[in-house]
């Protein structure tokens, strides 16, 4: 499995992704939306691309929503399962980025048994972390 | 024409929600078993500052405040680093601000209204508002000083209110 983890706060990139990589995922790091974009356009020019992208919804130059919308727009990557990872807790908000088409979200701060759990909800554990 | 007075922090916020946001970042973000303790020890000399705002029917800025040195150490625990690996400033002010960013996250979910978040930032603590527009929780993390305030943004330069 691979994962596109993408964050302006390099802390919360490590963070995530040492638990994507203790689940067997191969993971990359964008900054914010355009370079996560294109990291996807680059991956898929070299066979890479991500089965998942964990997104943060506050970034500058291209926030997570506007790179959901961008992805979802592009059929290319229309296999690409998109969650939002975001201190953006509010009804309003989880609305719109499901409507923008994220898949799941996931409200920080957060424990590595509740990412388990959506990843397992979505599909994308190995069984042997599953089980 | 009316001036009109926004609903202060203290009237949207009590101390008890701040310290149960803490109690849910604290182990999540900074580390298993790890707390902030509401329990005040002597400020330090010197202090460094991260925050966020939030600009909504609420405006103001949530605000991390404690020794550079434990900015230093929040950072390693939040990196979960291990010796001989150090932190650098930039380690740090990202680690700094992304406590801000969480804890700000948060409250701004129990605020009324629709709000927006801004970036975190890092430095001086930005200059505090009216006085009744503020919630601070004054306490410590591993013995050290630290405190978390919700600061109404100052007033405008010109000393009186803006029109709304």
């Amino acid at each position: 499995m691979r994962a596109l983890v993408i964050d302006d706060s390099r802390a919360m990139r490590r963070i995530v992704g040492t638990i994507l990589k203790d689940f067997g995922f191969e993971v990359r790091e964008a900054g914010d939306g355009q370079q996560a974009l294109d990291l996807l356009h680059e991956g898929k020019a070299e066979g890479w691309v991500p089965d998942l992208c964990c997104i943060d919804w506050n970034m500058p130059v291209m926030d997570g929503l506007q790179f959901v919308m961008a992805v979802r727009a592009n059929p290319e990557f229309r296999q690409v399962t998109l969650m939002m990872v975001t201190t953006e807790s509010e009804t309003g908000q989880i609305v719109k980025a499901l409507a923008a088409g994220a898949h799941e979200y996931l409200i920080k701060p957060f424990t590595a048994d509740a990412l388990r759990d959506k990843l397992a909800l979505l599909g994308l554990l190995p069984e042997e972390v599953s089980a | 024409m009316t001036l009109s007075r926004a609903r202060p922090i203290t009237e949207l916020l009590d101390t008890e929600t701040v310290q149960s946001i803490c109690d849910e970042v604290w182990p999540s973000l900074v580390g298993d078993g790890e707390a902030f303790v509401p329990v005040p020890v002597a400020p330090p000399a010197e202090v460094v500052s991260a925050w966020v705002d939030i600009i909504g029917p609420w405006t103001g800025s949530v605000v991390v405040t404690c020794a550079p040195s434990t900015a230093a150490a929040l950072t390693e625990s939040v990196l979960m680093t291990r010796p001989p690996t150090v932190v650098d400033d930039e380690d740090v002010a990202d680690a700094l601000g992304e406590l801000a960013n969480v804890l700000g996250g948060n409250v701004k979910s129990v605020l009324p209204g629709e709000s927006r978040l801004g970036l975190p930032q890092i430095g001086s603590a930005p200059a505090r508002g009216r006085l009744d527009d503020v919630r601070a929780l004054v306490g410590q993390w591993r013995g050290n000083y630290l405190t978390i305030t919700v600061q109404g943004t100052a007033p405008h330069p010109s000393g009186t209110e803006v029109p709304q």
